[in-house]
């Protein structure tokens, strides 16, 4: 038995090399994970349409004569966002991951039943992250500013190889960012409130005029140095330091018992889907704050794109028009939200077809999206200021861009809004057609400010029928629907 | 009277037959057994009756409805307890059960006496109010045994009922399965639990690459034979059984 148990032992892979069998079946999982979502030969299309993207947009950036520094910063900030979101998706649960990608068993949670710590797991999940994306999309990102580097657009060729280091270094900070923060939050209220220091302390550091940016990774793009890279450095292993003291990743969440909401919900919505797809949103990590935190970043957004225009046209655009338009695309995000914790067939054992489940869909969006978008429209009409014309009319073009982005969205992705993500040509076909409206309302909103009585009503019109067209694209991809969920 | 009915259905995924003339006949009152291996088509058959799939060709008809022009029609008339399904993540199972109720336009009272009785039946009273992501496998399959019978159908599908079940509610479950048969009412169970089959079900149809190959009363077996050797006979291969080459 002795001589047994010692051969079994003599015979165990070391822990480098189980290691590396973990990292190259994480790495196989990772890409099977995206071609199995659209096939594989349109997902290897995607670093191809990445690098067109990003030559697209530096140019005309660069045409429109915006800094180049500024397009890099945008990078920077894409690459942790990217990077906070990755590492979410690992970090948060297996339940996160079944609610974008469904019933999916993913390595990394099997560390209790292969002989690997979970801690490892995590570290090697991690790697395999920041090698796959570091390849298929933030090497794309540097090299999709090579065209206009070579035609003279302010960004030095050679800076590219910088820039892609600084680029996954930020994604890696992102990722760790993510660590800490789900570390400290599972700590309970000393946890919290160290986050909310940490983070309250960077927003004023930030405000007060710390050059906060200098100790990130893009501080080492902006001045390459020893002392920038070992601040980035510090930077990201203060990061996963924190994480590695407070991250249990075998933590398990106590029941939540909730008193039944059910009916009171039903009671005012009158549908049993939009009331169960309401309080999903409701109960489901965020709550309703996540809706609202897409909108925030959508007037983000316009505010600095108002800001741009004005700087490069030198005429103040109309704000109303021009939030209006952008925040109508809360219409994508606030039905991203309503999709994300169900498909058709969860509703399928019961006396529902795949048109009755769409039309409580419907009906939480209405109920939802243009709230949503309408209070963060007074928010920025009210911080901005505009005529009460175009004050209006901005409202009516909200209303109008949102419900046709819905109907778009459901017509091209049904209830599964995230193949986006991973769908090239879905994601092509969607920005094309969201940009044919939505350019054509922004040159007026950026040119042709102060808008004229003409041109507001013709938007006013413009966008009733928009939004029409978007009722129409629902209607019509209905029957697609349910023909598709019952093949 | 024959309450299920199909007639050669077919139905492939890709180049793979799921459905490979499929022709079977349930009477009114039977436990009827959908027996078969891993990929036979027990579950692809239970979807097409139910209307949650189209079939590529044949017949079928529940209770005299055709599922695939009436798919909403049979799901009123039938209770269903799919593969693998699970509540929704965010609701309890209390509020599962009414939003079960009012998608089927059940009256509140109503739902809420048999949530009881579900919840004593299978021993989940405590987790009533605890939001279905929280739940063990277990008590997430309580939960969509007690739905798929809250409004008492006269025919339900079940497929595996008895997953991730312990000993005791197991044999709870088979309890209640006999007896809403007795009641008059029908009952198809898709397993490839042989043992399940042969001490439930009044009748076993052996379903095996996407047809029915036999179909066996378990009562009248004889005593040298079991319902094991019945289903070996039909489905295994010989060379794979005793490991000969």
């Amino acid at each position: 038995m002795m001589s047994d148990g010692a051969s079994a032992a003599s015979e165990q892979p070391s822990r480098w090399e189980r290691d590396k069998v973990v990292f190259r079946e994480m790495l196989r999982e990772e890409w099977r994970l995206h071609s199995e979502l659209l096939g594989g030969g349109r997902f290897g299309a995607f670093p191809l349409l990445v690098v067109a993207l990003v030559a697209g947009a530096v140019w005309l950036l660069d045409v429109t004569g915006t800094d180049p520094g500024a397009v890099v910063a945008g990078m920077h900030a894409l690459a942790l966002v990217f990077g906070l979101h990755t590492g979410s998706i690992g970090f948060i649960g297996r339940d996160a991951v079944g609610n974008v990608l469904g019933d999916v068993t993913l390595l990394v949670f099997s560390g209790r039943t292969l002989p690997l710590s979970q801690g490892r797991l995590l570290a090697i999940f991690v790697l395999k992250d920041v090698v796959y994306y570091a390849a298929l999309f933030l090497l794309p990102m540097a090299v999709g500013v090579a065209p206009a580097a070579l035609a003279g657009a302010g960004i030095g060729l050679a800076a590219v190889p910088l820039l892609w280091v600084t680029l996954v270094t930020t994604f890696v900070l992102g990722i760790g960012i993510t660590i800490a923060g789900v570390g400290l939050s599972a700590t309970g209220l000393p946890g919290r409130a160290l986050l909310f220091v940490l983070l309250g302390g960077g927003a004023a550091a930030w405000y007060t005029g710390v050059p906060v940016l200098s100790y990130t990774p893009y501080g080492v793009y902006q001045e390459p140095s020893f002392v920038s890279a070992a601040a980035a450095a510090a930077l990201i292993l203060a990061a996963y330091a924190v994480g590695a003291a407070t991250f249990d990743p075998q933590v398990q969440s106590t029941d939540r018992s909730v008193g039944p909401d059910f009916r009171r919900w039903l009671a005012r919505v009158d549908d049993p889907v939009a009331a169960k797809t309401l309080l999903d949103v409701h109960r489901s990590s965020g709550g309703f704050g996540k809706v609202l935190f897409s909108a925030a970043i959508l007037l983000g957004v316009t505010a600095g794109l108002v800001d741009l225009a004005a700087e490069i046209t030198g005429v103040a655009p109309s704000v109303g028009v021009s939030f209006g338009a952008v925040l109508g695309l809360t219409g994508f995000t606030t039905y991203n939200w309503l999709t994300t914790n169900d498909d058709v067939e969860r509703y399928l054992a019961q006396p529902l077809d795949a048109e009755a489940v769409f039309h409580g869909k419907l009906r939480a969006f209405l109920l939802l999206g243009p709230a949503v978008g309408l209070a963060f429209y007074a928010v920025g009409v009210a911080w901005r200021g505009t005529p009460l014309a175009e004050a209006v009319v901005g409202a009516v073009v909200l209303v109008g861009v949102a419900t046709y982005v819905f109907g778009l969205t459901i017509y091209l992705a049904g209830l599964s809004p995230n193949e986006f993500l991973f769908d090239t040509g879905l994601y092509a076909a969607f920005g094309a057609a969201v940009a044919i409206p939505l350019v054509p309302i922004l040159v007026v909103a950026f040119a042709l400010a102060p808008v004229s009585v003409g041109l507001l009503a013709a938007l006013g019109v413009g966008s009733a029928v928009l939004g029409a067209v978007g009722m129409g694209l629902y209607r019509r991809s209905l029957p697609k629907w349910g023909a598709y969920h019952r093949e | 009277m024959s309450v299920i009915r199909t007639d050669d259905l077919r139905k492939s995924y890709g180049d793979v037959a799921a459905l490979d003339g499929l022709s079977l006949s349930v009477e009114s009152g039977e436990l009827y057994g959908l027996l078969g291996p891993n990929g036979a088509g027990k579950t692809t058959t239970m979807s097409v009756l139910t209307g949650q799939i189209v079939a590529d060709s044949g017949e079928a008809a529940v209770l005299g409805v055709d599922p695939e022009s009436e798919p909403v029609g049979v799901r009123e008339r039938v209770g269903i307890l799919p593969e693998k399904e699970s509540p929704p993540s965010f609701s309890t199972p209390r509020e599962y059960f009414q939003f079960v109720g009012a998608v089927r336009g059940m009256a509140d009272e109503t739902v809420d006496e048999r949530t009881e009785t579900w919840a004593d039946r299978l021993s989940f009273a405590e987790k009533l109010d605890t939001l279905s992501t929280d739940l063990s496998r277990g008590q997430q399959q309580k939960t969509m045994i007690a739905g798929a019978f809250l409004h008492e159908p006269e025919v339900v599908f079940i497929d595996e009922p008895l997953a991730n079940l312990d000993p005791i509610v197991q044999e709870r479950v088979k309890r209640f399965l006999t007896n809403y048969r007795e009641a008059g009412n029908t009952v198809v169970v898709s397993t490839h639990n042989v043992d399940v089959a042969a001490e439930l079900c009044s009748r076993v149809g052996i379903v095996n690459a996407g047809e029915l190959v036999a179909e066996i009363v378990p009562s009248e077996l004889g005593e040298d034979e079991t319902l094991l050797d019945v289903f070996i006979e039909h489905v295994d291969d010989e060379e794979a059984w005793t490991g000969d080459e």
